[in-house]
Order: structure tokens, then sequence, then C-alpha cells
């Protein structure tokens, strides 16, 4: 990331409401002409992403619901945002405050034309992770007591099991596209946080702000290695972990034993977007002596059929671009670890195409690129004629 | 002591080098196993991931797949598509410890009738060294 | 009165061995039931051997999926060729007939085998491990309503199966850790039973235990709707209610009745462009999005209501914790009384929104 301008937020209130102020006060100037940031819904009881026109944001009351940084994800930002410019692009200014993974997913989504970014300013932050949505509205208020120690803290004790191996969770060290502005709150503590510009249109709009101190910055940003280096570790450590419980036929089939095919997982991933989705679509719906042989096979038949179908296959279409937000696990009724598993999945054949999500907007996406010579290992080669034993 | 057991193998074949392969070989008089399903595809890039996992869900040994050489693809670029497809299920399979080398993916030239036949018979003879695919005697897939 | 086939065996082995028998006297080349997975999860499965009934579970109390969404799923395009036979609760069997009414499944070569159901429990409890099997029979005998099952479990008065080819006897029966009491509706029934261990009784069937459980879950469900007070909700109710909603449709796709392969709310229908949404938003000042959650609800309420049979699926898979379920039945049960409708009461009785007479209703539209 080149060398852009870092600004302050205001000191004297709390992140959120200081990111609050600077939107409104964006909004007041016509920077932009909406704002796209969750908000608590009506009851008070959760958290919606709400798309609010400049002049509603005048009204007080209205943005103190404003939660920029909330303590649950119910929706990923991404889908969100692919809701508006799904069909084409803003016209308008839009100003969206999301998290590292929700602004990668739209990277991806916008990759998959599922999405426009164009007019949209992103606005990102360090975050700490978020509470598992069932934690959440079993126990608001602890629910929130845990993020707040982990916005302190940054150890994720109560986040989601994803969120705790997260080490995307901020904007150093990121090549390709990082977005327009991101806030830098790690080991800020009572002290301002850092306003850093990822593009020229951030840059921009930190023209009037104050300049932060170099040395602010480079203990930020050390702040932050050590922080992702420590959760690296406990990515690696758990991964090892999940992957002996299980690999294997009988261990991968006993961790999606529990599985009702409700398909929740696909619903709320930001990645899945396909109108009919093939796992439900008439290409698995067939003639009743179908499943009447299978079954005879087998002994039985679990109804309904194909459900490590739907996974690996779902995994074989979106591993690539997941970025381990952990909506798919939120949304279990049964709290599978469906999460976990396609990231470990995802993991490994990101490695494998050596492709980052989210990071770059030019990076193809690897089911749609290739090389003329590459992958050598997943032929199987002809050394030389072969002979079959007892064959001449 | 294992009894010797008959593989369930589908042979995915693109309709030009593919198929063409499997021709060749005819006109060679040269002879494939019985157990080895041939299932003629346009193109090997039209196979999709889900295509190449669900015969090995549903009851399948094994899945080969083969098309024309890099270059040779009537579709310019399907077998290119096609590895890499190839790869990441391969990934998969590997990452959940779901035995990978139950799926291969070789080139065959429309005049390579011997390595057509070569290809089905060492894919049978591997399948049968692996044994059956657990997959296919589960309930709860 | 009703000719009862008794077996001198608890309700649960009684159940396997009437499975068992079937398969192995060849009168069905299958049985739908209740299985117990090798991880401890239970599942409906398709069963063909009869090695395998050992580990069927057909009165289990939980409801992984609506049966007649697996039913459907077997019979959309035909039917079997040999009977089956299906275990499967009084509302799965009625969301079944619903849906055969609407061409997506058929009724034939199957023999139905319901039962005086005692409810099921949330998923979640199954999720957590903490279905307590023990405590649900000893309430089930006792014509006591299970503590923490489904909301709608708990009100329902529909425990008594139609279209049943054979009902066990479950709620209420004291009886059933020692005898397995099936009740033959049809001929069919008997039919299929003959050459089943036991003998058959004449008894006064639905018996008192079952007008008592009637009364108790009468009480429930008047306390369920006291407290959902729908009447008074209006939109800021809803809007409470279903401000949690995060769209993600998961109450449409467990619902048995929500078939159509491509939801209108999932279509282009109901995707806006950004001009749209802009405009739309210079007007109201502020915008969910996604958005579309209450005409959604609402929306998906007058499609199924007519049909629904509060099994409560919808509410066991809403991420949100919203009490889908209790809504769309209270709603759906005023809609139905309004047609003098029960779903799935009657295979003949077409869906009251596919029909029409000439002079009724005549208060709408003067």
């Amino acid at each position: 990331m080149s060398p852009r301008r870092v600004g302050l937020l205001p000191r004297g209130k709390t992140s959120g409401e200081g990111i609050s102020d600077f939107l409104r006060g964006m909004l007041d100037r016509g920077y932009f002409d909406a704002a796209l940031l969750p908000m608590r819904v009506p009851a008070g009881d959760s958290f919606a992403w709400v798309l609010l026109s400049g002049w509603a944001a005048q009204d007080r009351s209205l943005l103190s619901a404003a939660a920029p940084f909330a303590p649950v994800m119910p929706v990923q930002g991404a889908k969100s945002l692919s809701s508006i410019t799904r069909q084409g692009k803003s016209t308008q200014r839009i100003v969206a405050v999301m998290r590292p993974c929700e602004w990668r997913a739209a990277v991806e989504l916008s990759k998959l034309q599922q999405l426009d970014l164009a007019n949209i300013f992103v606005i990102t932050y360090d975050c700490p992770g978020v509470v598992p949505l069932s934690d959440w509205l079993a126990d608001p208020s602890g629910a929130k007591q845990l993020w707040e120690r982990a916005l302190e803290d940054w150890q994720g004790e109560g986040m989601r099991p994803l969120c705790q191996i997260c080490d995307r969770f901020s904007m150093v060290d990121q090549a390709g596209s990082p977005p327009d502005l991101h806030i830098g709150l790690l080991g800020r503590g009572d002290g301002r946080p850092l306003l850093l510009a990822g593009s020229r249109w951030g840059e921009e709009l930190l023209e009037e702000c104050e300049v932060a101190p170099e040395e602010e910055i480079k203990d930020w940003e050390e702040w932050v290695r050590e922080a992702t280096l420590r959760r690296r570790e406990k990515r690696r450590k758990t991964f090892r972990e999940l992957s002996s419980q299980v690999k294997g036929y009988d261990k991968l089939l006993q961790t999606f034993g529990k599985c009702i095919n409700c398909h929740n997982c696909m619903r709320a991933c930001p990645l899945c977007h396909c109108r009919q989705c093939y796992f439900e679509s008439s290409a698995l719906k067939l003639d009743p002596q179908n499943y009447i042989r299978r079954a005879e096979r087998k002994g039985g038949l679990k109804l309904p059929p194909d459900t490590l179908l739907f996974h690996l296959g779902r995994m074989s279409h979106i591993a690539l671009s997941c970025l381990s937000c952990g909506s798919c696990e939120d949304a279990c009724p049964m709290s599978l670890p469906v999460g976990q598993v396609v990231s470990l999945v995802a993991q490994e054949a990101q490695e494998l195409f050596d492709y980052s999500p989210g990071e770059s907007m030019e990076a193809a996406l690897p089911l749609v690129a290739y090389k003329e010579e590459e992958l050598a290992w997943a032929e199987k080669p002809y050394l030389e004629t072969y002979r079959a034993e007892g064959r001449s | 002591m294992k009894e010797e057991f008959t593989p369930r193998i589908i042979y995915f074949l693109c309709n030009w080098c593919g198929s063409g392969g499997s021709e060749t070989a005819a006109a060679h008089h040269l002879y494939y196993p019985e157990n080895v399903i041939i299932s003629r595809v346009n193109c090997t890039g039209s196979l999709s991931t889900v295509q190449m996992l669900r015969p090995l869900i549903e009851g399948a040994d094994g899945v080969v797949i083969s098309g024309c050489h890099p270059g040779d693809c009537h579709y310019n670029d399907g077998n290119f598509r096609a590895r890499r497809r190839v790869a990441l299920v391969k990934s998969i399979l590997s990452t959940l410890g779901l035995e990978p080398e139950r799926i291969w993916f070789r080139y065959v030239a429309h005049s390579e009738g011997r390595r057509f036949v070569d290809t089905a018979v060492e894919f049978n003879d591997h399948i049968k060294k692996l044994g059956p695919n657990p997959l296919k005697s589960r309930r709860d897939t | 009165m009703a000719k009862v086939w008794r077996m001198e065996k608890g309700v649960e082995e009684g159940m396997r061995e009437l499975l068992r028998f079937l398969l192995r006297s060849h009168k069905v080349q299958g049985v739908i039931s209740l299985l117990k997975l090798p991880d401890g999860g239970v599942a409906y499965a398709l069963i063909t051997d009869q090695a395998t009934v050992q580990d069927a579970v057909p009165l289990y109390p939980l409801m992984p999926t609506n049966a007649a969404t697996v039913l459907s799923r077997i019979t959309l395009l035909g039917s079997p060729q040999e009977p089956l036979a299906a275990v499967l609760r009084p509302c799965e069997l009625r969301a079944f007939v619903e849906l055969v009414k609407r061409k997506q499944g058929s009724v034939e070569n199957f023999l139905f085998i319901s039962s005086t159901c005692g409810g099921v429990y949330p998923l979640k409890l199954a999720a957590q491990g903490r279905v307590k099997e023990a405590d649900y029979w000893i309430a089930v005998r006792q014509g006591e309503i299970p503590a923490g099952i489904r909301p709608t479990c708990r009100g329902c008065n529909q425990f008594l199966p139609y279209n049943a080819d054979i009902t066990v006897k479950l709620a209420g029966n004291r009886e059933l850790n020692k005898r397995c009491d099936l009740i033959l509706n049809t001929e069919k029934g008997e039919e299929f039973l003959s050459g089943l261990e036991g003998e058959i009784h004449d008894e006064e069937a639905p018996g008192e235990e079952v007008k008592l459980l009637l009364q108790k879950r009468g009480e429930a469900k008047k306390e369920l709707y006291e407290e959902l007070k729908s009447e008074e909700l209006g939109l800021s109710g809803l809007v409470d209610i279903f401000g949690r909603c995060l769209n993600c449709h998961a109450c449409g796709n467990a619902c048995p009745l929500c078939y159509c392969e491509l939801c209108d709310f999932d279509s282009r229908d109901y995707e806006y462009d950004p001009s749209t949404y802009l405009a739309q938003l210079a007007e109201r000042g502020g915008i969910k999005v996604p958005p579309n959650s209450l005409i959604y609800q609402l929306g998906r309420l007058t499609h199924m209501g007519i049909s629904c049979v509060g099994c409560g699926m919808c509410t066991d898979v809403c991420p949100a914790a919203i009490p889908v379920g209790s809504i769309f039945y209270r709603v759906g049960e005023q809609v139905q009384a309004r047609f003098d409708y029960v779903p799935g009461r009657d295979l003949a009785e077409d869906v009251p929104l596919t029909v029409f007479k000439e002079k009724e209703f005549q208060e709408v539209g003067r």
C-alpha cells in the first residue's frame, strides 16, 4: 500500500459515535448522498443494514440508532451492497461502513458481477470479530460485554469461531485494492482512531482532517502485525485440530450427520448468488425408482438425499472466494461447524491457485483464468504403455 | 482376505479427441474392461465440478476424465478449464481425506487408441487395489 | 368403535417389528421412517433392508425435515412401482395431502402410518444433544404436554391424523411401554398387517385420553395466542417482530408447502435497479437493505396460509429466532376457518383459493 494520507478522528467520543459524527459531517457537506451502515432495528433487539439518505441522517435521533461497529453481523455487508447494485451501478455517492471481510466479499462479488462498486465509498475498520447471532439473541447484554472486551483486548473470546482465527481483520501490509478508508482502532486505547486513506477519493476526504503523527501510525502497524501473527498461529493450531476431527469418510459424514438440508448456509453466504441454486433445482429431483434403487443398494437412503453432494459441491463453487466470514455457521440451525470446514478446504484450495480472495480487483477468479502450463500434478502421467498383470 | 470386486468406473470422454481415442482403439481391436462405463461429453471443459463429484458420491468407485491435449481443444480452452476444475476437486477431496486418487485426468488424442485403453485398464487395476468406494455404501450421504 | 391391532410389545419395539414385518413379507419395497445415523443424529430415511430397521426410530420426537417435503421429493415425478410405507406425523401427512392437491406428489401405492402425536422438540435441542426421550414418553403416557416441545405443537389440536391407514396410539396411552396399539383406519391398513404378530380388538377410539389432551392443548393454544396478541400487532408490531428478519428465506425453504422452485420473492420481481432504491430513498429517507422483509412474510402468508398445518419448521430454522410458525399458524387457522377448510383433511377437497362459488363473501367488494 503506497503511503497515503492518514488522518485522525476527533477525540472524546467512543469510536462508534465518532464515526457516526464523521459520516453525518460528510453527508451534511454533500460529500455523499447516502450512507449504508448497520442500524439498530426499531425493537432494539438486533441490527440491520440501512441505506440512509443525506437529509434523514440529519435527524439526530435516527442517527443515534446507527451502529457502524455492530457487535453482530446478521447479514453480510456485501450481500446488502449487492442487493442495491446488482442490477446496475449507483448514480449517487454512497458511503458504506463495513468490516474487512465484508469489503473483501464485495470485491469478490464485483468480480462475479453481482455488485458494482462505482460511486460507493467504502470505510472499513479493525474488526474484533462478531458475536454469534444466537448468542446475542439469547443474552444481548452478556454478548455486548464480550464484544466490548474483544474490542479492548483483541483476544476474541466469545466471538464467532472463525472470527477468533481471522488474520485479515485489518488493512496493514495488504497488497492490491484496499478500501477508500480504513479506521485503525487496534491498540489506540482512548486515543483517537486513525483514518487511513486507501484511494485518491479517500485522500480527498481527509484533506481537512488533522494528520496523524508518524510514530502513531507506526505503533498501530506494529500492534496489528503482532496481533496478526498471534491469530495466524491460532489459526494453524485450530485447523490442525479441525482436520483431525473431520478428515476421512467416517469423520466427515459424522460431522455433517445432523445436517437437515435447510441450505441456510448457502442463503447466508455472501458469495452464493445464483438465483436458483443447482442443489435446489430439478437436476436433483428424480424419478421415485431412482431413490428406491439407491436405497436398495445401500440398505437405506437418508432423506432428503444429496447432503454431502450439496456441501462438497457448494465448496467447489465458492471455496476459492471464501473470506471465512462465518455467516454460514451463524445461520446453521444445527450448529454444524460448516464455516470452519469450508474455510479449511478454502485455505488449501486458495493456496493451490495462489489466490487471495478480496485482495485485488485485478486478480482474476481462478476458475475463469488458466495458464497453458500449470498444475501438471493434476494430470495422470502416461509414462509407458501399461501392461496389466497377467496380460501379455 | 479381500475378494476381487468389480469396480464401477465412469470414464468421461470429450466428443472430439477422447471419443476419437476410443474409436481408434475399436479400429485396432483393443479391448477395455466392461465395467468401465463411457460417458461422452461435448468437451472436458463442459464438466462442472459437481458432475465430477456426483458419481463418486452416488456409487462409482472411480472417475476418469479424458480429453484433448493442451492446445488441441476443439473449443480452444475447455481442457485448460477442466484441468483447473480437476485440481480444485482433488484439493477438496484431499483436504477432507476422501481419496483424490479416485479421480484421474489424462489427455488422450484422437489417434491414441492404445493410450485410451491403457488408461481404462490401468485405472481399473488401480481402483481394484484401492477397493470399493466407502461412500457408495453409506446411507447418510 | 374401531379395530385396533394390539402387539404385546412396547410401542417403539412394536413399530420396529411392524416395519421389519412389512419388509420381510414383501408387502412393501421400502419404509420411510426416522433413522438414527452413525453420529447420533436422526433423519428420515428410505429403508429397504430389514437389518437397517434396528436403527429406525419411527416415533422419535424430532422433525429434522417435514416428511411432506421428503414424500413430495420422492413422488414428484411419479408413484413408486411397488408399495412403500411411511411413518409420519399428522401435520406432515396433512401437509403432504395439501401438496398432492397442488400436483407436487402422489399418494398412490403408499401405506400411511401416523400416530396421535405428542409433539416434537425444537431442532436446537437436538443440535445441543439435549433431547430427553425418557421424559418425553412419561409425559405422553400421562396425557401431558411434554415440556419444551415446539410452541405450535403445544397448542396443536390436530393430533388425530386424517388419511392415515394406521394410527399408533400414543397420546395419553398409559400402556404404551408394554403394548403397541395400532388403530386400523382403512381396509388397506388391515390387509397390510395380516400376518403380523398380535390380535385385533374392538375399542372406543378416540378414547377419553384423547379428549382430555385436546382440552389441555386447547388451553395451551389460548395461552400461546394471548402472548402473541397478533390482532394488536399493527404495522409497528409487525415491524418489531420482523425487524430482525434477515431476508434469508430459510422459513420458506423449510416449509413443506412452499414448493415453488423459484420463489417469487427470490425472483427478479423483487430485485430493484439502483435508481429505484435511490428514488425510494429520496421519499422515505431510509431503506432496510436487503428490503422486502414484511412483504415477504405477509406475501408468503397469503400464498400458503390457507394450507398451513402449524408444523413449526419455519421457527426452528430461523437464524433470528423469530416465532414465524406461531404467527403463521395463528393467521392461517383464522383464514382456514373463514373457508371452513381444514388443510389435509380430505384429498378430494379443493384448496379454497382455486375454486369459488358465484354467491359468497358478498361483503367483500361491495
